[in-house]
């Protein structure tokens, strides 16, 4: 999979996001929770015998700051037949946002010269690049359908730590947002506390080893069905019991906790 | 002649953690205090791997554990103690960043980075300190909370 820096919008076209506004009782509880539905359809081939993003299908293709230069670089390398230049036209962003300060200057002349949206927010030190890219589709991108949004990151992990710590702290931020961060080997995505939650699991393109990682306070109470090692009214923190290596059994798992976690699922190699 | 130790039953813990064990155990009283144990390939992979191996140094905080990958390095900055930084400029930095991760921190303070914490309040969801900048060759470090300090490392 592609490494990029980059943010891909995916509207709902390709696939279904059920209404997260299911109101159901859950088990061994009196108090009412809104459900919240989770798919991975966005990673199921579109083009068969082809695998990467639904970068087709996104409504709208971003890139923060440096991921313009990945963009610029590697796509390339997906048609090494083809003239370089051809397949950056044909690929490149609607917008490239952010302090600026790692994009190549040949680069931001390059897709700027083909109408790619430049929003230099370099007096911004406040707010990572990621951070920013979320606002653009929140606040400024006009047209776009936003019901049923989901923003996937390719790029998002590896490199350094900081920026992937950053990455993470921006799904936290955004937590009523859906947004998708991936890697060549994880997805990774919210589960909002204020939601019981049920992942359909897309065995043909990820899993089996997943985990729930309370990454911003404990859990005193977590609850899941469908995992190896399912958790029961379960404390988990830091230092103590976090739910790595685990492994999904069935094509539904469900997760109810008392604070926001982490889902993390493997992604498949092909 | 290497020595297998075949923990396969014991699925409550990471294969790094048997290893923590396993030196702690192994390793002399005398040693303990100066132990530094480095963990080459921590990083990248399966993310559900990686969050394990961040959890291992919460588990061992007293031991000094330091996570190494291509472009990063990470350790514990146990909130018991004030903790003083000395960067190597030669092979570390400038990028760096502490994480409040597992806990919020009510209380932050720094010296010696771009953007220093002044008993700033930490947390995700909030703030917390990344793609920040050590200025010098110092940094100074005390929180309420346990917190992972990251700098890069520069390439050859």
């Amino acid at each position: 999979m592609l490494r990029l820096q980059s943010i891909i919008l995916a509207k709902a076209k390709h696939f279904t996001v059920p209404s997260p506004y299911s109101l159901r009782l859950v088990k061994k509880r009196t108090i009412a929770m809104d459900l919240m539905h989770h798919s991975s359809c966005f990673l199921l081939p579109t083009i068969p015998l082809q695998r990467r993003p639904s970068l087709i299908t996104a409504q709208l293709h971003l890139c923060a700051d440096g991921g313009a230069n990945r963009l610029y670089d590697e796509m390339p390398l997906f048609f090494p037949q083809e003239d370089a230049s051809d397949v950056r036209r044909r690929y490149k962003p609607d917008v490239i946002k952010g302090d600026m300060d790692s994009i190549r200057r040949e680069v931001l002349e390059f897709y700027a010269s083909l109408g790619t949206e430049i929003v230099d927010k370099s007096h911004d030190q406040d707010t990572t690049d990621l951070h920013k890219c979320v606002t653009y589709i929140r606040d400024s991108a006009s047209g776009l359908d936003k019901s049923n949004l989901c923003i996937l990151v390719v790029g998002a992990l590896g490199g350094r730590f900081d920026h992937e710590m950053g990455n993470l702290n921006v799904i936290c931020r955004f937590s009523y947002m859906r947004i998708v961060l991936l890697s060549n080997d994880s997805l990774i995505h919210l589960l909002p506390r204020t939601y019981c939650h049920e992942i359909h699991i897309q065995t043909s393109v990820e899993g089996p080893h997943c985990g729930l990682i309370p990454i911003g306070t404990p859990s005193k109470s977590s609850t899941t069905t469908g995992l190896q090692w399912d958790l029961n009214n379960t404390a988990m923190e830091f230092g103590g019991l976090v739910s790595t290596s685990n492994i999904v059994k069935e094509e539904k798992v469900t997760v109810q906790s008392d604070c926001d976690l982490l889902w993390t699922i493997s992604i498949k190699k092909l | 002649g290497t020595k297998i130790i075949d923990k396969s039953h014991d699925q409550d813990t990471t294969d790094l953690h048997k290893c923590i064990t396993y030196i702690w155990d192994f390793a002399p009283d005398a040693n303990k205090s100066t132990l530094c144990i480095l963990v080459a390939g921590a990083l990248g992979g399966r993310y559900d791997h990686e969050m394990g191996n961040l959890n291992v140094l919460y588990c061992f905080s007293s031991l000094r554990i330091v996570l190494l990958s291509d472009d990063s390095l990470i350790y514990l900055l146990p909130r018991t103690h004030h903790h003083e930084i000395h960067i190597q400029t030669c092979v570390e930095g400038p990028h760096c960043g502490l994480i409040p991760i597992g806990a919020p921190s009510g209380s932050s303070t720094t010296t010696g980075l771009r953007w220093n914490l002044n008993n700033t309040e930490m947390r995700f969801g909030g703030l917390i300190s990344s793609s920040n900048i050590v200025v010098g060759e110092k940094v100074t470090v005390q929180s309420d909370t346990d917190l992972l300090w990251t700098i890069s490392i520069k390439k050859l």
